[in-house]
């Protein structure tokens, strides 16, 4: 933690581009001439480190979140089998996280893109002897491995479109690197086929979705919830969800998206954002409502990558990091001391745990943008951004109110889930009675806390507002508040502030309100507990579609293609039985089979060779 | 100059004719050979590698190369010719590295131990024997040579209906071994090469006319594919694998199939160019059939070795894409592959086996939860399909990277073929440890035991081969761009 908070502070100090150590980890040398190939001048793969505006922010987020992650998991899985592997896959995972953030080119981020994804895959398969764990693993791996694909279609792309671009022997032959000395290597090269780069943006977009679970490849995330609770918090503040949103920053900074692709990220940004928003409203889970804000805020962030404010995504990113853990890690806190993930059995938690419900109540806040708290500054910088696009961009219109209405949304959902937990009286006797973990688990809690409290303040710190202008050359932080800005902030805490109301109006008595009986209202529910369909869908497409085709092809090889096979043989068999039988022995029969090999041979080559040769072209 | 191809050749040869006599002491001899064998090759392998400098060492031409004179004819000279490139040092690191490693892992064999050992012995000399060959003949008798003790590795230890598969595994195999020699005496011929040189017949034989280089091409193809081996001519592998035992199936697919890549990119397409580049949409069409076949049957299969068998198709079905491609990294990424699957499909088969005679079956659906019993084993399993479904770190993933992105620069946005594929590939794998490894123990008898020390030591070997040249794949890369073959700078 230390180290990666130190280069963040060096590089608040003075902001740059640092890059060190690189090694060759794969080289092709120029082919000679007389052999084009498509890297003429050969072609480099290399591993390398790279420290800029975007990676220090992304250092901190990780180190500092991976740090208090792991003080709290000491206190909440001790009573856990198998904690060696535990501590070696989030080790590995934070390790590849940093690979990712430290990496000087696309294939070098690819490369620690699926080490996160492996470790994803461990650790929400933890529990692997829970049928649902081993079944939330294999999803996480199987969605998000469709967004790598897609990337790796992107990656090759962009080293199709610019490989022989860019100064010296060109891009592929010195190793794809983002920057050469300070610059962006392609910084000055006329763009190539616009096709292909739109083509490749919209690849890295779906790598992106499915890697932060943006509509329709957001199903992983909320089963992901089989995962200890510490492995959710990391994985939905830091690691994992945080890596696609980084890859578009990374991609807008250094290769740049095509405006088809802009609107594209900016639409799937607004989407998801709302979409994702609208299923926490029912969901009786705890963790649950919170997964489905991270796929809501993630939302927010793509949407501002999409929308030209890259660093304003990712100081979302940054400060949605500590609310974020704070949230899941004081939810851990309530499972830990009642032993159920559901709010309708929970209720009148705040009395027996104070600091929890303090500390839940704080992230909600943040969560919802209520200033001071962390999540509306970069929220409302964030909205403020998109909305200052508008007036050239209609287009982004739709997203951006859709975005807009999330902020009421948000407020109600988690304030709702606060309500279910800690107002009212306990609603199960059967529970264990709530009571506040050891130091272990509050210190972290006490952290987050202050930091969700004051990380959205630090855009007022100079080294910090630095770091954030200086990412790479786009837009930072809108400086100075109009009106407008004013008004639209001012809408949006009263949005927020309404949803927390119409929250507490609901659920502030602790007691269960039944569900309108009215159809609509009844139909509304059960299409968002369902998710809208799209995961039965899947299931659907997976277990039944492919299977089947996989089925039919097993059989058409066991009967149809070895079924050959043995109808040859046998038909060889009788021929064989026939041929014995024309061995008559009479000298006559044996003249005309010879005469009549004779013709064919004639034939063969008097007719059918020269028409072969005549028609293939000959010579 | 040490004649360093035929001094291993010749201590390979003693030492399998001594693992044969050697009785009950047959596995230390088989042991002593192939360590001395790895040694001899490990060392070569890195002096060209340019370890430790990790600088790309060009060594022009047939390194090694030695000839004698065989046989005299007043119109044909057949030499005795070996000599190793990067190509064939790589295939020839892999021979060794499975050779030792199926020697331990088969430790305890019980069945007729001098036989196996020594059977083991020869299809790794006859496959050494393929891959340094630079005469036609001598090409074709090594060919031979590993089919003989490949059938009755088959055919004598194991499964129930070994017999039939033998059988089938021969006469496919042995079918297509004649068309190829045809094909090849016919290159010889046609082209008026005086000699059964490599060079004498690479040499002479681009010179024909591309109708004829067409035809012979085919036959060579036809001859190389079945070993691949491509579908439809398929369907003696996975009956081979399921009943061979596990030191068969091992070499089966880490060595066998591996002639056949080799001889393509040797004698096929090096040969006869204009014939290669006019088959060139056969040999596409065989790629793409095989890669999707291959996978979307393994995802059906119960049998974990038909599985497995199943994926080999398709990742042989890549490595005959990228040779099909014609270009620099195309053959760089065929040959990483071939390397790449040697090792991992020959983990698997050996995970396979563990897996057959700890729980008394393979049956994917009727065993499941084995990891809490047997840790050790369930990490093998994973080790092998994570570096199968191209996982980086390992060594499947630099071998697939090149490969597809070969295929993009040669066939445009027909990558999207083998791209959707590995989605296929990754799901049957995930699926069969959530089956086999997770949820709660379903066919897990009482007191079994893990891996044992023998098999963990053959199988652990692997994994670290795989996480070696996954971390460093430029030894490998450097290599086999040394080779003299068109498009490398070695040229």
């Amino acid at each position: 933690m230390a180290v990666g908070v130190l280069i963040a502070l060096g590089e608040s100090l003075s902001p740059g581009t640092y890059t060190d150590v690189r090694f060759t980890w794969l080289h092709l040398p120029a082919p000679p001439p007389g052999h084009p190939g498509a890297f003429p001048n050969g072609f480099s793969l290399v591993m390398g480190t790279l420290v800029d505006p975007l990676s220090a922010l992304m250092l901190v987020v990780v180190t500092v979140v991976g740090f208090l992650v792991m003080l709290y998991s000491i206190e909440y899985m001790r009573k856990e089998r198998g904690l060696p592997r535990y501590y070696a896959e989030l080790s590995l995972f934070l390790a590849a996280m940093n690979g990712l953030v430290l990496a000087d080119n696309l294939l070098e981020f690819f490369l620690f893109w699926e080490l996160v994804g492996l470790c994803s895959y461990f650790l929400i398969g933890f529990h692997y002897e829970r049928p649902a764990a081993a079944s939330a693993a294999k999803e996480a791996f199987l969605v998000t491995r469709v967004g790598d694909v897609m990337f790796l279609l992107g990656i090759f792309l962009y080293f199709a479109v610019y490989g022989a671009k860019g100064p010296g022997l060109g891009w592929a032959a010195s190793g794809f690197l983002f920057v050469q000395g300070n610059h962006a290597f392609l910084a000055g090269v006329p763009a190539g086929n616009p096709t292909l780069l739109t083509v490749a943006g919209i690849m890295i977009l779906g790598g992106a979705a499915g890697k932060s679970a943006q509509f329709p490849l957001d199903v992983w995330l909320p089963d992901a919830m089989e995962g200890p609770t510490t492995v959710s918090a990391l994985i939905h503040a830091a690691t994992m969800v945080a890596a696609g949103v980084y890859l578009l920053a990374v991609t807008s900074v250094f290769l740049g998206f095509t405006a088809f692709d802009s609107l594209l990220i900016v639409a799937l940004g607004g989407i998801t954002t709302f979409f994702a928003a609208t299923m926490a409203v029912v969901q009786p889970d705890i963790k649950r409502v919170i997964a489905y804000s991270t796929i809501s805020q993630l939302g927010y962030m793509v949407l501002a990558v999409g929308a030209g404010f890259t660093m304003v995504g990712l100081y979302h990113l940054f400060t949605h990091a500590f609310f974020k853990a704070l949230l899941f890690l004081a939810a851990g806190a309530v499972i830990h001391a009642v032993g159920t993930q559901d709010l309708f059995r929970m209720g009148g938690l705040r009395k027996r745990m104070p600091l929890t419900a303090a500390a839940f109540a704080i992230g909600g806040l943040a969560l919802a943008g209520i200033p001071p708290f962390a999540g509306f500054w970069s929220k409302d910088d964030l909205l403020a951004g998109v909305y200052s696009t508008l007036g050239s961009h209609p287009a982004y219109w739709p997203f951006f109110l859709l975005a807009f209405a999330t902020v009421f949304l948000t407020g109600y959902y988690i304030f709702r889930a606060w309500f279910l937990a800690f107002s009212g009286e306990p609603r199960d006797p059967s529970l264990h009675a709530g009571h506040e973990g050891p130091w272990e688990m509050t210190v972290p809690l006490v952290i987050l806390s202050a930091l969700a409290v004051v990380a959205g303040l630090f855009v007022y710190l100079p080294g910090f507002q630095a770091l954030l202008l200086h990412g790479g050359g786009v837009a930072g932080i809108p400086p100075v508040y109009g009106t407008t800005q004013l008004l639209l902030s001012a809408v949006g805490v009263s949005l927020a502030g309404g949803g927390i109301l119409v929250a507490w109006a609901l659920w502030g008595s602790g007691r269960i309100v039944p569900t309108p009986s009215a159809a609509p209202a009844a139909g509304m529910r059960r299409v968002l507990l369902a998710r809208y369909g799209i995961k039965s869908a899947y299931d659907w497409l997976g277990a039944t579609g492919v299977y089947t085709v996989a089925r039919a092809a097993d059989f058409f090889d066991r009967f149809v293609i070895d079924g050959a096979v043995h109808g040859f043989e046998r038909a060889f068999g009788d021929l064989s039985e026939r041929m014995r039988r024309i061995q008559t022995g009479l000298v006559s029969d044996y003249a005309s089979y010879v005469v009549g090999g004779l013709l064919v041979v004639a034939a063969l080559l008097l007719v059918v060779a020269p028409y072969l040769v005549g028609r293939f072209g000959g010579g | 100059m040490l004649p360093l191809v035929p001094i291993v050749l010749a201590s390979l040869l003693a030492g399998t004719v001594a693992t044969f006599l050697a009785g009950r002491w047959a596995r230390w001899v088989a042991l002593a050979t192939s360590a001395v064998f790895l040694a001899e090759v490990g060392g070569m392998f890195l002096s060209y590698s340019g370890w430790p400098g990790y600088n790309a060492q060009s060594v022009p031409g047939f390194a090694e190369s030695v000839s004698y004179p065989w046989i005299r004819l007043p119109w044909m000279q057949v030499n005795f010719t070996v000599g190793v490139d990067g190509i064939s040092l790589v295939l020839i690191l892999l021979t060794a590295i499975l050779q030792i490693a199926t020697v331990v892992y088969s430790w305890k064999e019980t069945k007729n131990p001098a036989a196996y050992f020594g059977l083991v012995s020869l299809t790794c000399l006859g496959s050494f024997g393929v891959f340094v060959a630079l005469d036609v003949l001598l090409f074709f008798l090594f060919w031979e040579a590993v089919l003989v003790p490949m059938f009755f590795l088959i055919g004598v230890w194991r499964g129930p209906r070994r017999r039939y598969a033998a059988l089938k595994f021969f006469v496919y195999t042995h079918v297509a071994s004649i068309v190829m020699l045809v094909g090849l005496l016919a290159t010889v011929f046609y082209s008026g090469a005086t000699s059964l040189d490599f060079s004498a017949v690479a040499a002479a034989a681009p010179g024909l006319s591309p109708v004829v280089q067409t035809f012979l091409f085919l036959a060579l193809f036809f001859g190389f594919a079945v070993k691949f081996p491509i579908v439809p001519f398929h369907t003696w592998l996975p009956d081979a694998h399921v009943e061979a035992p596990t030191g068969g199936s091992v070499l089966l697919a880490g060595l066998l199939l591996k002639l056949g890549g080799y001889g393509l990119i040797r004698w096929a397409v090096e040969v006869l160019p204009a014939g290669f580049l006019h088959d060139r949409p056969i040999v596409f069409a065989a790629a793409f059939v095989s890669i999707a076949w291959g996978s979307v049957v393994s995802l059906a299969q119960r049998d974990l070795k038909r599985m497995v068998a199943f994926s080999s198709i398709n990742h042989m079905g890549i490595v005959l894409l990228a040779i099909g491609l014609d270009s620099s990294l195309g053959l760089l990424a065929a040959v990483l592959l071939m390397f790449a699957h040697g090792i991992v499909s020959a983990l698997l088969f050996m995970s396979a086996g563990t897996v057959h005679h700890t729980f008394g079956t393979r049956d994917i659906p009727a065993i499941g939860g084995i990891t809490p019993a047997t840790p050790a084993l369930a990490t093998m399993i994973m080790a092998g399909a994570l570096a199968s479904l191209g996982l980086p770190a390992l060594i499947g993933f630099p071998a697939e990277f090149t490969a597809l992105l070969a295929t993009w620069n040669g066939l445009g946005y027909l990558v999207l073929l083998p791209l959707g594929i590995l989605v296929v590939t990754a799901a049957f794998y995930i699926w069969m440890m959530q089956r086999m490894l997770f949820g709660p123990p379903r066919g897990v008898p009482l007191g079994i035991h893990d891996v044992p020390w023998w098999e963990g030591v053959g199988m652990g070997l692997l994994v670290a081969v795989t996480v070696l040249f996954g971390i460093l794949p430029g030894l490998l890369v450097n290599v086999i761009t040394s080779s003299p073959v068109k498009g490398f700078p070695g040229t």
